[in-house]
């Protein structure tokens, strides 16, 4: 099956939830990744629970800070 | 031709020609005429088909035979 | 309403032009009021660009002294600016760029006893956050759903950038996207990871697009979109975002009325 994942195809075996899906793609930081299914929000809490189908398309959003001086 | 407002712009070059137009006719009503005296060369090549673009009529072009052209143009003419 | 000089006339010409702007458009421009919170990498186009319009009155909010390393991005600062206020800097530029413009400056950090004076004081029409930690980007964001301001948001690090469009009533807000901020030092910065000097301009130049579209009410904001870039694959994409209904601020049932000071980062006073 194929899903997008920031809006480039993914190869998939099996229907991955969307923990699996962000270790998957090895997404830095996961827990601080704002997900969406679909154009939907899907909740934190959610995340081993929802799963990415055939046809898919995932959006993975990331913070972007800056310099901040430390 | 009566005018409800007169411009010359043989003072100045293109774009302003058409700057200076454009900003004259913000200031009018629709269907309201301005008097234009410009330059020959550049200024009446490209003015008249530039007022066209925006909407605006052009009702009467004359030849002044001192380098300068009239044009009497009327706001929103063509919309 | 105001009437051009004829200087401005030769000055805003190539705006004049536009049939999306004309004379009316080029004094709404120099009718309206923006805020530049941070005046460094994003900040610093956005207020030269925006200056460069004429926007007739730009705020400019930051309490921090130019640093040597500020200099490979913070273009409106230069190097015999080193050790100044970065507010004076950035004063100093936008007069040689355009007299037409007025400057207003806010030595400050922003928090949640001063943002509202601060947007208040001119009342100002546009906010663009330019920022550099998150608690200040919760901030403004909170501030102007409260307040009910359009506002930029962004962000940059090493070769990406984002930004989003915020307007009160009809697009998500930050929070929608990011529900709270992240923990201090969880999320890379720029000062750690780096960041290509460029990004600051690609995305803050962005930004004061944004807000001059606002100011001219023509083509459509990045309201309910946010654009990311990244500059090494040259991709943007746009990235359809929907209003949250759980946001805690915005949604059907706010948690987040009053203004809040998150943790900000250690050695804050730096002058």
């Amino acid at each position: 099956m194929v899903i997008k994942v920031n809006g480039e195809n993914l190869n998939l075996e099996k229907s991955l939830n969307i923990a699996e899906l962000l270790m998957a793609v090895k997404a830095a930081q996961p827990e601080y990744v704002t997900v969406q299914l679909n154009g939907e929000f899907v909740e934190r809490d959610d995340f081993p629970k929802i799963f990415a189908n055939d046809g898919d398309e995932v959006e993975f959003l990331y913070f972007m800070g800056g310099g901040q001086r430390d | 031709m009566n005018a409800d407002e007169f411009l010359d712009i043989t003072d100045v070059v293109c774009p302003m020609t058409f700057v200076k137009t454009k900003v004259a006719l913000e200031d009018l009503d629709d269907g309201q005429i301005l008097e234009l005296r410009l330059n020959d060369g550049e200024p009446i090549q490209n003015l008249p088909r530039s007022l066209k673009d925006d909407g605006h009529k052009i009702l009467e072009l004359a030849n002044n035979a001192d380098g300068t052209f009239t044009i009497f143009v009327e706001k929103g003419g063509l919309t | 309403m105001i009437k051009l000089t004829n200087e401005q006339l030769e000055r805003y010409s190539r705006h004049i032009i536009l049939s999306q702007v004309g004379g009316t458009g080029q004094k709404k421009i120099l009718s309206s009021k923006v805020l530049i919170i941070g005046t460094g990498g994003l900040g610093s186009p956005a207020a030269m660009y925006l200056a460069a319009a004429g926007v007739g009155h730009i705020g400019l909010v930051d309490y921090d002294t130019v640093d040597l390393s500020n200099l490979q991005r913070q273009i409106i600062h230069q190097t015999c600016d080193v050790g100044r206020a970065k507010i004076e800097s950035g004063r100093e530029t936008i007069n040689a760029l355009n007299p037409d413009v007025q400057v207003h400056t806010y030595d400050e950090q922003v928090t949640a006893a001063n943002i509202r004076d601060i947007i208040h004081d001119l009342d100002y029409d546009f906010i663009i956050d330019g920022t550099d930690n998150f608690p200040a980007k919760f901030l403004i964001n909170d501030a102007c759903v409260l307040m009910r301001k359009p506002f930029s948001h962004a962000g940059i690090i090493r070769f990406q950038g984002q930004t989003i469009t915020y307007v009160p009533g009809e697009s998500p807000c930050y929070r929608c996207v990011f529900n709270e901020p992240p923990p201090k030092d969880a999320v890379p910065t720029c000062r750690q990871a780096g960041v290509l000097g460029v990004m600051g301009g690609v995305i803050g130049t962005i930004q004061a697009t944004e807000a001059l579209k606002y100011i001219l009410g023509v083509g459509e904001l990045l309201t309910g979109y946010l654009l990311t870039y990244d500059a090494l694959t040259m991709t943007f994409r746009k990235i359809r975002v929907p209003h949250n209904r759980r946001c805690k601020i915005c949604g059907e049932q706010p948690t987040i009325t009053e203004l809040v000071d998150y943790e900000q980062p250690t050695c804050d006073f730096k002058r």
